[in-house]
């Protein structure tokens, strides 16, 4: 999802950059034809295939199946558990991506400003975004550990106050702490290219105008990021829901008590462990629908950006 | 506000960066209410000093003061300067009106007064009608309008330019240049103006300060630059083409070639470098013997660069328009009061005539 929506994005500014540079229709489909099969087979037909799917009861170990049209929704949808899975879902999109965007952001607008081992921060900042999820989720649960991790000595002062293995929130915490950890590197690395993008100059004439560093954060930098700051927005928003995998996988297990179980692993566990195809199929068709929705709301957004220089 | 209040001082204002030595102490006087050019070739140091003034860079050391204040170590606010910027650093997500009363905002006026203000200055540059758009929808002329309104907007005692005119083409640069001197008589501020060109230098300012490697040079009025450079530096800088420069010998009387050749007469005695104006030397029938190597006929003059007799280039700038064959030899005589005289070594002016 994510590698589509910046293919998307980069494929409209390059259209408008180089059109006439190839010719003939050959050389395009040749060129584009490649990922178009990949997006296609990966993507296109699962989507369609699970909308197909929600509607018909399907026999865990193949064989036939049969037509049942909206009872497949009318299960899911009554079902609390879908959601539980679904708010948890919305609580992780909003407060994972929001932490995730305002502490790169502080990173950067701080590494922008020069200021002291910002250069050895700008690249060890990165380094994350070359782990992958999963092994994140390993070590972060070595972290988070209650008796020898960095909580646990809050666990000597008071017992029981920190332990992810049992409590809810602690474990929730948790993976939002993971999700942000990976999130940060990418956004960092946008967010500072696009602060070092705005020319030198403007913070010049504004501080001739008598507008101090904190000041020109607000009226200058802030403003002309928002191009950077809607596509980590973006792409940040639609990450979390699906990227959130290999994490909660590795770290929960959805659990304790499903106070992890985001919709995501929940249409995994369904699915694969519990072999209700169909209903997998049904919820992956919502929240399918959900990220739709949630993308267009954005969009709406963007005329807020501004894109001039 | 008196004039003598928006005076500037500097006194052995130095700047380094790192190791780089760029400015190595300048102390000078900018007068209040004047126009001052601060003239250089690029990497002298011009720059760096008019950031120095404005806040916008530290001084390693030696100290600036605007009127009675000592202002080295004051935020650029502080300073009561404003500045225009070589490529006009507008700001691109605000409308030209919000551009010219951001400072006004910052510093905290009520919106009437801020709508007056900046529907004011707008229009003492010029911008009628163009409030409402984005700096990405206008011309360079009109941008450069823009920040020179941004600038006015809130009456700086002192207005900085940092070769605001580069960006623009030929002939909207000699418009521009006309304008910036009528507002400077209109509004009086202590006008400090960056630059390496030197036909702005000359028909802007009151003043030029010519700098070269983070040195002065000379600081004097235009034609006193022109007529009487202080050093070959000056001499070659300042007029296109630039003055010439013949090495030559006194021998008391008079000013000659290494051939014997009189060039001028002139009561000095040793080895001298001869400074002459092309537009000080005329064609005559009986003169300095020279062969023309090339010659360029402008309509409204000609220039012809000519050999003298050991192979010195002259350039010679005459009113008859004539194209003259390479090769074809004629003689020409320097107007003796235009001669100048520099020392051969350290390239500085010897007398005063």
């Amino acid at each position: 999802m994510r590698s589509r929506l910046v293919l998307v994005a980069g494929a409209a500014r390059i259209a408008s950059m180089t059109r006439g540079f190839y010719t003939g229709r050959l050389s395009y489909w040749s060129l584009v034809l490649p990922i178009l099969v990949l997006i296609v087979m990966f993507f296109y037909i699962p989507v369609a295939l699970a909308f197909f799917w929600s509607f018909f009861l399907e026999r865990p170990f193949g064989g036939g199946s049969e037509f049942v049209g909206f009872q497949n929704y009318g299960r899911v949808l009554s079902d609390p558990e879908f959601w539980n899975a679904m708010w948890r879902t919305l609580i992780f999109m909003v407060v994972a991506p929001g932490l995730a965007i305002g502490l790169s952001l502080i990173l950067a607008l701080a590494a922008d400003r020069s200021i002291r081992i910002s250069q050895a921060a700008r690249n060890i900042i990165i380094w994350p975004k070359a782990v992958a999820g999963a092994s994140i989720g390993v070590v972060f649960v070595f972290i988070f550990n209650p008796f020898l991790g960095i909580f646990a000595p809050l666990n000597e002062i008071s017992p029981g106050i920190w332990n992810p293995r049992i409590d809810g929130a602690d474990a929730f915490i948790t993976v939002v702490i993971a999700q942000i950890w990976n999130g940060i590197p990418f956004n960092f690395i946008i967010l500072l290219s696009g602060l070092q993008a705005i020319p030198d100059m403007l913070a010049k004439a504004a501080a001739m105008d008598g507008s101090g560093p904190w000041r020109r954060i607000v009226d200058l930098q802030l403003p002309l990021l928002t191009p950077q700051l809607f596509l980590t927005f973006v792409l940040e928003f639609v990450g979390t829901v699906v990227e959130a995998f290999g994490l909660i996988d590795t770290m929960t297990e959805g659990g304790p008590g499903g106070a992890t179980n985001l919709l995501i692993y929940k249409i995994y566990v369904d699915g694969f462990k519990a072999y209700d195809l169909s209903g997998a199929a049904t919820q992956t068709a919502l929240l399918m629908m959900f990220v739709i929705v949630m993308v267009i709301l954005q969009f709406r957004l963007e005329r807020f950006v501004k894109y001039e220089r | 506000m008196t004039l003598a209040d928006n005076s500037i001082a500097l006194h052995e204002v130095r700047k380094t960066f790192g190791d780089n030595l760029v400015v190595p102490g300048i102390t000078a006087e900018i007068d209040g209410g004047k126009f001052t050019v601060i003239l250089g070739p690029s990497g002298c140091g011009k720059s760096t000093l008019l950031n120095m003034i404005a806040g916008l860079e530290s001084v390693t050391s030696g100290t600036i003061r605007i009127g009675a204040r000592e202002v080295q170590d004051l935020a650029p606010k502080e300073r009561g300067c404003a500045m225009v910027f070589q490529n006009y650093a507008l700001y691109p997500h605000m409308t030209v009106r919000n551009n010219i009363g951001y400072a006004l905002k910052v510093a905290g006026v009520p919106k009437r007064e801020r709508c007056e203000r900046i529907k004011a200055s707008a229009e003492s540059v010029g911008l009628h009608g163009l409030l409402d758009r984005r700096p990405s929808e206008l011309s360079g002329g009109q941008r450069q309008r823009v920040a020179v309104a941004r600038a006015i907007v809130r009456e700086p005692s002192v207005l900085l330019y940092d070769e605001p005119l580069s960006n623009l083409d030929a002939k909207l640069r000699q418009g521009m240049r006309m304008e910036l001197t009528r507002l400077h008589e209109r509004i009086g501020a202590t006008s400090v103006f960056v630059t390496h060109d030197q036909v702005e230098a000359m028909t802007l300012a009151d003043r030029i300060m010519l700098l070269n490697n983070g040195e002065i040079e000379q600081y004097a009025a235009p034609s006193d630059l022109y007529e009487n450079p202080a050093t070959t530096f000056v001499a070659t800088f300042i007029g296109a083409p630039a003055m010439n420069l013949l090495n030559a010998e006194g021998d008391g009387s008079g000013i000659r070639l290494p051939n014997g050749t009189l060039l001028a007469t002139m009561p000095f005695r040793g080895p001298v470098t001869l400074g002459i104006r092309p537009e000080s030397i005329e064609i005559v029938p009986d003169g300095i013997p020279c062969r023309n190597v090339y010659s360029e006929d402008l309509g409204s003059h000609s220039i012809i660069v000519a050999e003298v007799a050991d192979g010195q280039k002259l350039h010679v700038a005459t009113p008859l328009c004539r194209r003259m064959t390479p090769g074809e030899t004629f003689s020409v005589r320097f107007v003796e009061d235009a001669a100048r005289l520099f020392d051969p070594t350290s390239g500085k002016r010897l007398q005063s005539t």
